[in-house]
């Protein structure tokens, strides 16, 4: 039989139930015929029940209704309008019965965008003409260009960096020091 | 048949508020026993206890049930309580008052025909002692309290392993028999 100092160092686990069988078989059979065994258990089942009683003492007299109101408020406070409208937008849209009209429009638009090909006279989209666009799209020399050729319905889309801007920003790197 | 913590955040996600509001009214007298656990302040507790449900309802969408709800909502209750304490010690003054005010209170509950002296001293010792835990200490023997939470679900709250829960849980209790050991 194992003595009572090992014992006690598990006597809170197996009130806890997180002993396995055997262990916990083990730590029952020595309380029930040790009293200061079966002492330090009663105490730690009265600590326990003491503190659960103190916090639901606490927690009884939190008023479920007045706390949502609050809560409720908080809420109301905290949302400015673009989060309101961004919250709203998303709740619509994740609404399942018209989450299958999401692809539905995208495939009817590619389709009707896809219908000159076969119909010369369908000119969905207001008859569009050769185009080309130069567009910066960050602070370190990335540019997005655009040709479309109408005549043979090609679109070209690069992506490129411009060496100048790379420049730039290895130089800002270099005056800002190493990053960690 | 019960919705399902999970049934009720998919609801939350999909924009639903009063499937949030059942999920305030299932876990926030436990949320709160957590907080006032680790704080032992009425006001501070209330406060956490609303920030914890305010930041749960902006970060729904997060969620992905990869645990279970109330092991989450425990972990953004414990980190903001613990946050809580840390910015408290700060003035320690304050928080003596407000403990006083506490144990004042707790005699007060307690005052019926029925209620023995010796109960209410140890409630009081308790308040004390719990209070010179540090706050991992504090936090998984109030975990444990409620509920019976397994070590497995506290280490989950936490970010420990069950090993250390155990040993922590020992350690806690052990201090605070040592201090209670004439009112046990």
């Amino acid at each position: 039989m194992k003595d009572c100092e090992t014992i006690r160092e598990s006597i809170d686990s197996w009130l806890d139930g997180e002993l396995n069988p055997a262990e916990s078989e083990l730590v029952r059979a020595h309380v029930s015929s040790c009293s200061d065994c079966s002492e330090v258990r009663r105490q730690l089942e009265k600590l326990q029940l003491a503190l659960k009683d103190e916090l639901l003492v606490e927690a009884s007299q939190i008023e479920s209704l007045l706390f949502w109101r609050e809560f409720e408020r908080r809420i109301n406070e905290k949302r400015s309008w673009p989060m309101e409208l961004a919250a709203r937008c998303r709740a619509f849209f994740a609404t399942p019965q018209i989450a299958w009209a999401v692809p539905a429009v995208i495939v009817l638009l590619l389709a009707a965008l896809s219908l000159d090909a076969v119909l010369p006279w369908w000119r969905f989209g207001g008859g569009r003409n050769n185009f080309a666009s130069v567009e910066s799209i960050d602070a370190y020399g990335r540019s997005v260009a655009l040709l479309r050729q109408d005549e043979t319905r090609t679109t070209v889309i690069w992506l490129y960096e411009d060496q100048e801007g790379e420049n730039e920003a290895a130089e800002e790197a270099t005056k800002s020091g190493p990053a960690f | 048949m019960q919705p399902s913590d999970w049934d009720l955040v998919k609801k939350c996600k999909a924009g639903e508020l009063s499937a949030f509001q059942e999920l305030v009214s299932r876990y926030h007298q436990k949320v709160y026993m957590v907080i006032i656990g680790l704080l032992h302040d009425r006001e501070d507790a209330l406060e956490v206890a609303q920030e914890t449900f305010f930041r749960a309802y902006r970060k729904i969408n997060s969620f992905q049930g990869g645990s279970s709800f109330y092991t989450w909502i425990y972990r953004i209750a414990v980190n903001m309580s613990i946050d809580a304490q840390r910015r408290r010690k700060r003035n320690p003054l304050d928080f003596r008052e407000s403990m006083d005010e506490v144990l004042e209170a707790q005699n007060q509950v307690a005052k019926d025909p029925f209620a023995d002296v010796h109960d209410r001293e140890l409630r009081e010792k308790l308040t004390k002692a719990i209070n010179d835990l540090t706050p991992e200490h504090k936090a998984v023997i109030v975990l444990r309290t409620i509920e019976g939470m397994s070590y497995k679900d506290i280490g989950e709250i936490l970010g420990c392993s069950e090993g250390t829960v155990m040993s922590r849980l020992h350690y806690a209790r052990k201090k605070l028999q040592d201090k209670l050991s004439a009112f046990l």
